[in-house]
């Protein structure tokens, strides 16, 4: 029992510490883009890591947190990634430090068009 | 002259109604003595876990079957505006103008979609237990209905289907309201005249738990034909002239 204690204490330092930092991301990155990947790597990780501690530490609650924490790994990056598809789509520009980088993801997306193009014809 | 004779009647009103709540009795004893009546007689005598329910659904329950019935006139209001009908009638095929949202989401949606709706259910049917009910478990009902409908182009609920669980639903409420008149000790609207059965069990407080199934059937119908309605409205204008 003890030893059970003592993993759960582990987990929820660890989900904590990673909690704080994804936090700390989005009060300190520069843009949208950045933000969502501090926000979400970092919550998913810290809030699955804190339940399954909590899961540790009640034994009888673990089933329960197990579930929670199969539906966060499925549910958040799934809306981050929505979230950050969309604001692409609404020419939400990233944060550039030389403005001649360009855009990666929309050549990509005119490539792959292209190429469904000349497939089509 | 007109001000001064408004400032005059408002005088007088303000002093009838001051005199009229004046001999009202006020304060924290009359409250502390509603609050003993309800902690003492919803787990004792209804057998209902959740205080808040057995107020909600027995002590006012005309109050909540006023207030679903706002919801239905919301709704109905809404459908009646925005509301088109489509394909079998104007022949117009149902598209909406919002882009297809990608395939991870469109995945995602359809693996989150049965669990969105069992969380709903289970908040209601369990309404006299936990904390919750019909209200909270309809919306998360059509969260998960609105999930569908913003990731898939061509998810579209079928309208007289809706209304049938509305009518059903609705009728229940109201029906069980009826058989209290008739069935139950003290013959009032709503009043519970089902076996009380034991405290925390699935099937205590009599009409409670039917109600409550009810109503969450109907506001999830109600709040979805709403989200149905005002996403189909973007997608074919409002213009009346096109129809």
């Amino acid at each position: 029992m003890q030893i059970l204690n003592y993993i759960g204490y582990f987990l929820v330092s660890i989900g904590a510490a990673f909690l704080f930092l994804g936090g700390l991301g989005i009060l300190r990155m520069p843009d949208l883009y950045t933000r969502l990947q501090a926000g979400t790597k970092a919550s998913t990780l810290g809030a699955m890591s804190t339940i399954l501690g909590i899961g540790f530490m009640q034994p009888e609650w673990m089933v329960k947190t197990i579930i929670i924490v199969i539906f966060i790994a499925i549910a958040n990056p799934l809306s981050s990634h929505a979230l950050a598809r969309g604001s692409h789509k609404a020419h939400q520009l990233p944060y550039l430090k030389d403005e001649n980088v360009g855009d990666a993801y929309e050549e990509e997306i005119e490539n792959l068009q292209k190429n469904q193009k000349e497939e089509d014809k | 002259m007109k001000k001064v004779i408004i400032i005059g009647f408002l005088g007088v009103i303000a002093y009838y109604l001051l005199s009229a709540f004046a001999s009202v009795p006020f304060g924290a004893d009359l409250i502390k003595g509603v609050k003993d009546f309800y902690l003492d007689k919803s787990p004792n005598d209804l057998k209902v876990a959740n205080v808040v329910t057995s107020i909600v659904v027995n002590f006012r329950g005309f109050d909540t079957l006023g207030e679903v019935t706002v919801l239905f006139l919301a709704s109905t209001a809404l459908g009646s505006i925005l509301y088109r009908r489509r394909s079998h009638d104007s022949g117009l095929n149902p598209q909406r103008t919002a882009p297809e949202a990608s395939a991870l989401v469109q995945t995602g949606a359809k693996v989150i979609f049965p669990f969105t709706i069992m969380l709903g259910a289970y908040i209601f049917i369990h309404g006299h237990l936990t904390p919750g009910g019909g209200f909270q478990g309809g919306a998360i009902i059509a969260t998960g209905f609105l999930l569908m409908l913003v990731s898939y182009r061509k998810f579209f609920i079928e309208h007289n289907a809706l209304t049938w669980i509305e009518a059903i639903a609705g009728s229940t409420f109201v029906i069980l309201g009826l058989l209290g008149l008739v069935y139950a000790n003290n013959h009032n609207f709503l009043e519970n005249f089902l076996p009380a059965g034991k405290l925390n069990d699935l099937l205590s407080g009599g009409i409670i738990g039917i109600i409550y199934v009810a109503v969450g059937f109907k506001v999830g119908a109600e709040i979805t034909g709403i989200l149905d309605t005002l996403l189909t409205v973007k997608e074919t204008g409002l213009d009346p002239e096109e129809n």
